[in-house]
This record gives structure tokens, sequence and C-alpha cells, in this order.
């Protein structure tokens, strides 16, 4: 059946197609077009460079007109990142807008990771290293890097 | 601790989870838009208050009819959009005019900075809401009004139309930016304003909301606002000042509906 958000969600896959952001990629799962597979290849220049991480994007009958729920599969140190791989992100909470697209969504995730918020924390420990002891928290990350090579 | 840390741990989402229970049972007891009832059913709500009852009976000297539109914080730009259409559809000239400036309005959004290949979605939507209410039709302003009902009652349509208002209304926020910053309260810059308090669906309309929609489309409002204020008169609004409104609603705090003057 298409319904609005099937539609857009074809649209948003054609897109991301035709027309890819680096160092992003996405794709519907083989039977459902309302659940995503996404990676995100770590950004250059910072800790997370190489990592290639996994993610998952759920989204309901109501997409566009609100946000799906986006989860880190690959385990993420990061400022923004909870444990359980959610992520603090205002444009997929209270600054949603419908003009946002899956390329708009994973490219915004991508530059969380380049440029973490460490005053919204979902991870404390990652916040204060981020702050305090930068050299601590790219070690950190570095060992989640490379376990993202093997996830 | 540890279990405490779990359900802090995603907070967020459960607060989210919990509005959509809340936002679910509201959609499941009321339509988007209502159909049309004599003004004084608002006594119902109000049994026995008597400044409500006297304001009401002075609101029923000057409108008969009533529309209610869902309370899901999209219900100023439904009002408005229903009520303008409604209006539309009665008058071929102003339905052509408007069609024009709907059909240029992408245009001027892709100017303005909004990403072309999803705006493009909410505007060929919105163009075959506009098409599908064309006075025009050789059956009648009946005919069109209850296909109008229809559409807005459909989710997917209905929602569609308030995006893009939205969207027009955050795009004129930004066209006259120096104006509009005059009307924000708070440490808010107007693109901050635009990206928390206009462009996400169910964000409350306020009258900055109402003054840009304005300006944007051309056309006039008065907003009749009855609340627990003084004297048993309602007082009313025009939007903008001095311009003879198409659209008539009433604003109860937190809430607009549609209303039909005499």
């Amino acid at each position: 059946m298409s319904t609005p958000a099937r539609r857009r969600l074809m649209r948003d896959f054609k897109r991301l197609q035709e027309d890819p952001p680096t160092g992003v990629s996405g794709a519907p799962t083989d039977n459902n077009i309302m659940i995503w597979n996404a990676v995100i290849f770590g950004p250059h220049d910072t800790p997370f460079e190489d990592g290639t991480f996994k993610l998952t994007i759920e989204f309901t009958e109501e997409y566009p007109n609100k946000p799906p729920t986006v989860r880190f599969v690959s385990k993420v140190f990061h400022p923004n990142v909870y444990a359980d791989g959610g992520i603090c992100l205002d444009i997929l909470q209270n600054r949603w807008s419908p003009t946002y697209d899956v390329s708009a969504i994973l490219t915004s995730i991508q530059s969380l990771l380049s440029d973490p918020n460490p005053n919204s924390p979902a991870n404390s420990t990652a916040a204060q290293l981020y702050k305090e002891n930068r050299r601590e928290y790219e070690k950190r990350v570095k060992a989640c890097v490379e376990q993202s090579f093997i996830d | 601790m540890d279990s405490f840390k779990k359900n802090d741990g995603n907070r967020d989402e459960l607060i989210i989870q919990q509005q959509r229970d809340i936002e679910k049972e509201i959609s499941d007891s009321t339509p988007l838009v209502g159909e049309q009832l004599p003004l004084t059913c608002l006594w119902a709500e109000y049994n026995g208050d008597d400044v409500f009852t006297a304001k009401i009976q002075d609101l029923a000297k000057k409108y008969k009819f009533i529309r209610r539109t869902r309370p899901d914080g999209n219900c100023f730009f439904r009002a408005f959009a229903y009520s303008y259409m409604e209006y539309l559809i009665s008058n071929n000239s102003a339905y052509k005019e408007f069609q024009k400036l709907a059909e240029d309005s992408k245009d001027k959004l892709v100017e303005l900075g909004f990403p072309s290949f999803t705006l493009e979605d909410f505007h060929e939507t919105f163009m075959e809401v506009i098409r599908r209410v064309s006075p025009d039709n050789p059956g009648g302003y009946n005919k069109v009004q209850s296909e109008l009902h229809k559409i807005f009652n459909e989710q997917g349509y209905s929602d569609y139309v308030v995006v893009y208002l939205r969207l027009i209304t955050s795009g004129k926020l930004q066209e006259e930016a120096e104006f509009y910053q005059n009307f924000i309260e708070g440490d808010f810059t107007i693109e901050e304003f635009r990206h928390q308090e206009v462009e996400p669906m169910f964000k409350e309309s306020d009258h900055i909301h109402i003054i840009a929609l304005c300006a944007a489309l051309g056309a006039g409002v008065r907003v009749e606002y009855l609340d627990r204020g003084e004297g048993c008169i309602v007082k009313a609004h025009d939007f903008p000042e001095g311009t003879e409104p198409t659209i008539y609603l009433i604003y109860r705090p937190g809430h607009y509906d549609i209303l039909y003057p005499n």
C-alpha cells in the first residue's frame, strides 16, 4: 500500500542513490521500507577517521511530519550518543523539520561526530573527557573505531 | 544504580513515547476538522459560567456557526487553510490569484535556501489539493465544499497542507528577518525560531506566525479572543490591522477553531 510516508521514503532512497553525500550510505532493509540500515564513515581529521559506524533508522507512517528513530548499532564513544546507541541531536527531536530527508539526517549525524555538543551530554564520561582530557577522549574514540571494523 | 542508569539512559525517547500516546488519544477522539455546528454549542462547554455565557452570547450576535479543529498544535494552520480555501472556492478570481501565488511560491522558497528536493514533495501535494477544490467544478459549491472537507480529514493531505504553510511562514520570517526579529522574545535568533517554533509540526502558533503567514499570502484574518478577561464582550484582532478579513477564527487559550459570520 502506498502511503505518503512510503512514497516519500522511496523518493529519499532514489535521491540517496542518485546524489550520494560523501561518507554516508543507507538503504531500506529487504522486506521493509520503514526500517533502514545505514553506515557513516568517520570524518577525516577527527578521531573517528577510518571508522565505519552502522546505524538503523526506523520510520513511522507519520514521516516526514515526525522524525524517525535513529540508533547506532556499532559502539560509539561520543558525548551525544547514549550507551544503547540512541542519539541526542536537536534535529531528531524538537528541531525536526519535514524538509529533512535521510540524506540530511545522515550528514547531520556525521557532522555531530566531528563537532560534539558536550553541553547536552548523553554520555557524561565522553563529555567530560572531551572537555577536560582530549587525549584520553581520542584514545577511547580510536578504540571504538577499531571495534567498528570487527562489528 | 545500574537499573537507574538504564532508565535514565534514553529519556528523550521515553518523553517522545509519552507524547505519542497522548497524541494518539486526541486523534482517536477528534476529527482533524469537524462539522459546522451552531455557535451556541459552546455553552455546553462552559455550563453555568457567567463570564463565558455572556461572552458567547455577545459572539453569537456576529457569528452563526463554529467548526472545530483537532487540538494537535497545528490547529491555527489547519483552521486557517480550511477557512481560506472555503473562501476561495466561492470566489473564482481570488482562487485563480491564489493558485498562481501558490504555484510560484516553490521557486521563491528554493531561492531562500529551502531544499528543493523535499520542498517539491509538499508543493506538489499542496497544488493537487488546490486543483481538487477548483470552483470550476460543474457540481457547484456544495460538491467542492464536501471535497474540501474530505481532503482535510485525510491525514496525509491535511498534514502536508499544514507543512507547506509552515514552510511559507518560515520563508517569510527569513525574507524579512530584520522586521520579525522585533517580535521575538528572549535570545532566539530568527533562524533558531524558524527551526524550533515554525517548521516542526505540532508546534503551536503565536501572533508572529499569523502575521507572517498573512503577509506571505496577502490574506486577512480576524481572531476573536474568548477568554476569562474583563467585561462581557469578546475582543477581536485583525491581522494585518486594517485589512478586511476573509478568514474568521476563534481563539481560546491554546486553541483555534473556525467561525462563520452571520
